[in-house]
């Protein structure tokens, strides 16, 4: 239980409010299919537009089918969608960004220019030109997002591994001939993950939007795969007479997003040392004093 | 200077009663720049309004340009530019007289000289031979002043009807073009002289020597709205009069409910234009046997759709033609949707199991191709579908796709169902027939909608190569084998909606979808 200490300590360092917003959104991604009360795709024509009734919690959209659940559904696939790109994002951001680091020189050179041809298109012209090739599809739009977004990650890998790599230890490291596998794996590796998980959680909440995006030009998830975006624009001719359909997702994401973007922020300044409050410069002070007493007492 | 709670209270209302001061004026001022002007909506700036090119607004060139004959309602052929018309020789010549008293808009008079002038930009060119008048044109006689006769080489199918098309039949001012024969400015003989155009709008002015009844209003204003949420929003707070039709800026039926409730008059005729579901044998063996696509077609509930969907706007379809048309054939009942008679011609095709049938190993998953820009609603009615066949053991696939991929896919038979719309008068029934099912006409825009060069070609050959009382006769063999071979499946007529201010009175629903309707409009100011 001690063990657990530290992480609740740092937790408790979060916001609470983004906290469970995004436990919520992972609790329902991932327990969605049990947590559902109906068939999100089971529709209904003569029970269209409903409002909330005992059936049916948040009413059923233009089709017939439960709000509820199609929302439930919903973060389950925003969760694995966004989950997914930000996988494959990272794992080829931080490997070109590390070996760009470790190698410096003309690797560095070549793997930063590719970087800045990647970040000097915007991700969303990305998305849509791979889509456009390929066709659309849930798949084809992890993989079009994830293009879109791996010269970030690999910008910011490269940028804590030249650090990493300038650090006392891998210099002695190196002086003490360790393997250049050791010190990529053992010491380059760990520490870039840890620092670009970090910008990760931030993104999720723009991995997000850019799924609902796609999804809201059509571009995206196909039905019957219920998903926020698309949830939206089906929703979008009866803003007028039903709102409830469009504010229901609309919120969905917007707390999602707001969420993430929170909780990145406060994981990136916890990570950032904070200057002494007067009290704990108080503190500090009594004891140094209190070593010079001992010193003394030696 | 002290700034006080009482300071800024002032100043604020100040400000907030200039607000509502101007708000009142401008909507005075606005009412007062509206008046004798019709402003209706268009969903895109007009374009090339060259009556042989094939860019502009249909609707706009109709206010400017007229056809020697007009497509009247089921299909009547009503005289414009023409008086009167005689078929000779057994169809292969175009006996016309001419209007007299006509000018265009430059005041350049309209006989037989400007009238052959104008027939010959088009007549006979490659480019037109999608039409039969100019595929099969041979020469031009200008027997007098106001008398022409037009000679073809084989007797052309729909003649009239054709000539009755927007373009490339309207007739232009000689005058109107450069030293070149280019186009350079909109003349011609009808009711509306455009004043000016540019993407916001297009503005016109009636011309006062325009030979039929003119309109009671002097202006009409055609406002580029591309957007249908802001175009509902404009007619709500009185900006536009007019706004609807399918090639002009549509309007859906969850809209013209809107604004039905919001005390807008809306106006819904049955249409012309058909949504058919297409099947593609090539692409998929399951859909090879007709009882798999008789399953389809009656596994689906098109008085659900058309209730749901189309707000009840929507007649379900039984034919390939609404009663509208003329030559629709025999008019069928719709299917009822009978999803055990679906699940039993499954089995019998021998697809069997479940939850998604298979036959050999191979599941019975279909591919539906959509695009809601080419099609508007087409993806929500494909998920409607999608639902259905999954309950008679069908695994339907949704790609859901651009404009311009839909057109691709449909060209490249890269499907499995699709969605087509007939072309609708006036160029039906034979347009879409020709168009869509003749497996020799070379389609390059919307692809397919059903091709049997063994069976169905020598139908449809008989029927365009018919004349007289055997038209009727010859054309229902070609919607009968359709029908007795399950090769498509007609879904919903879709409706022709409008909707106008109270300003706007006499309204009445174009014949095509391609008129303006400003004929019989009274502005109450």
């Amino acid at each position: 239980m001690n063990r657990l200490k530290p992480a609740f300590a740092r937790l408790n360092k979060l916001p609470r409010v983004a906290l469970i917003v995004i436990g919520l959104f992972l609790a329902l991604g991932s327990f969605a299919p049990w947590l559902a009360p109906q068939d999100p795709s089971a529709q209904n024509l003569l029970e269209t537009g409903l409002g909330p009734t005992a059936a049916h919690w948040l009413g059923t959209d233009h089709l017939g089918r439960d709000t509820l659940s199609r929302l439930i559904i919903a973060a389950n696939t925003s969760l694995v969608s966004v989950g997914s790109v930000l996988i494959i994002a990272m794992t080829v951001g931080v490997a070109m960004g590390t070996i760009a680091g470790y190698h410096r020189g003309w690797v560095d050179d070549l793997l930063m220019r590719i970087v800045d041809v990647g970040l000097s298109i915007p991700s969303l012209i990305t998305a849509l030109a791979v889509i456009g090739i390929v066709g659309p599809g849930y798949w084809t739009m992890v993989l079009a997002l994830s293009l879109a977004w791996w010269p970030m990650s690999g910008r910011i890998s490269r940028a804590v591994a030249v650090s990493i790599m300038s650090k006392p230890h891998i210099e002695a490291l190196r002086v003490l001939g360790a393997s250049p596998w050791r010190i990529y794996f053992g010491h380059l590796l760990p520490g870039t993950i840890g620092a670009v998980m970090v910008y990760a959680t931030a993104d999720a909440g723009t991995a997000a939007l850019a799924v609902a995006t796609l999804s809201f030009l059509g571009l995206g998830i196909q039905p019957p795969t219920p998903e926020w975006g698309q949830m939206l624009v089906d929703a979008l001719p009866y803003l007028e007479s039903d709102p409830r359909q469009v504010i229901l997702p609309g919120l969905a994401l917007t707390a999602a997003v707001i969420g993430f973007n929170i909780l990145g922020e406060s994981i990136a300044l916890n990570r950032i040392p904070k200057p002494l409050s007067r009290r704990t410069l108080a503190l500090r002070r009594i004891e140094v004093a209190g070593w010079a007493k001992e010193n003394s007492d030696a | 200077m002290s700034f006080n709670r009482r300071t800024f209270l002032q100043i604020g209302s100040g400000a907030l009663g200039l607000a509502i001061t101007d708000a009142t004026f401008t909507k005075f001022a606005f009412a007062e720049g509206a008046a004798g002007t019709l402003r209706v909506a268009i969903a895109k700036p007009a374009g090339n309004l060259d009556p042989q090119s094939h860019y502009a607004i249909w609707a706009i060139q109709d206010l400017m340009f007229e056809p020697l004959v007009r497509y009247g309602k089921g299909g009547q052929i009503e005289p414009c530019l023409a008086t009167d018309w005689k078929i000779e020789e057994g169809g292969k010549t175009l006996h016309l007289t001419l209007r007299q008293g006509v000018t265009f808009q430059d005041g350049t008079v309209f006989d037989a000289a400007s009238c052959k002038w104008n027939l010959e930009r088009w007549l006979g060119l490659d480019q037109f031979s999608w039409m039969n008048c100019s595929k099969y044109f041979q020469s031009l006689e200008v027997i007098d002043e106001h008398q022409i006769a037009v000679h073809f080489k084989e007797p052309p199918l729909a003649l009239m009807q054709e000539l009755s098309y927007t373009r490339p039949p309207r007739f232009l001012s000689p005058k109107s073009v450069d030293a070149n024969g280019k186009f350079v400015e909109p003349v011609g003989t009808g009711p509306w002289r455009q004043l000016g155009a540019d993407d916001t709008q297009s503005v016109f002015e009636r011309y006062d020597g325009y030979w039929g009844d003119k309109p009671t209003y002097q202006r009409l204003e055609a406002k580029v709205i591309p957007d249908p949420r802001a175009r509902v929003a404009a007619l709500r707070a009185g900006e536009i009069d007019l706004v609807g039709g399918f090639w002009i800026a549509p309007l859906t039926p969850v809209e013209a409910k809107q604004l039905e409730a919001a005390g807008l008059n809306v106006v819904i005729d049955p249409g012309n234009v058909t949504l058919v579901m297409a099947f593609n044998p090539d692409r998929t063996e399951a859909l090879k046997d007709p009882q798999v696509r008789k399953a389809v077609s009656i596994g689906i509930d098109r008085a659900a759709i058309s209730q749901a969907l189309y707000q009840g706007f929507a007649r379900p379809a039984g034919n390939l033609f609404s009663d509208a048309l003329p030559f629709a054939g025999t008019q069928h009942d719709a299917p009822v949707r009978d999803v055990a008679a679906a699940s039993a011609l499954l089995e019998k095709a021998g697809w069997t199991g479940g939850p998604v049938r298979s036959k050999d190993g191979t599941p019975l998953t279909l591919e539906i191709v959509v695009s809601p820009d080419a099609v508007p609603g087409s993806r929500v009615v494909a998920e409607v579908i999608q639902s259905e066949m999954k309950e008679i053991g069908i695994n339907l696939i949704v790609r859901s796709v651009d404009h311009a991929s839909k057109h691709t896919d449909m060209l490249e038979r890269k499907y499995d169902l699709g969605f087509f719309l007939t072309y609708g008068a006036p160029y039906d029934p034979f347009g879409t027939v020709v168009a869509l099912c003749l497996s020799t006409f070379k389609n390059d825009v919307e692809g397919k909608l059903f091709t049997d060069p063994a069976n169905l070609d020598p139908l449809i050959n008989a029927a365009t190569a018919a004349t007289g009382d055997q038209i009727a006769p010859s054309i229902q063999k070609v919607y009968d084998w359709l029908r007795d071979n399950d090769a498509i499946a007609p879904l919903v007529y879709v409706p022709s909606i409008w909707a106008h201010s109270k300003r706007v009175q006499g309204f009445t629903s174009p014949v095509t979808e391609y008129d303006m309707p400003y004929e019989n409009i009274v502005l109450a100011e």
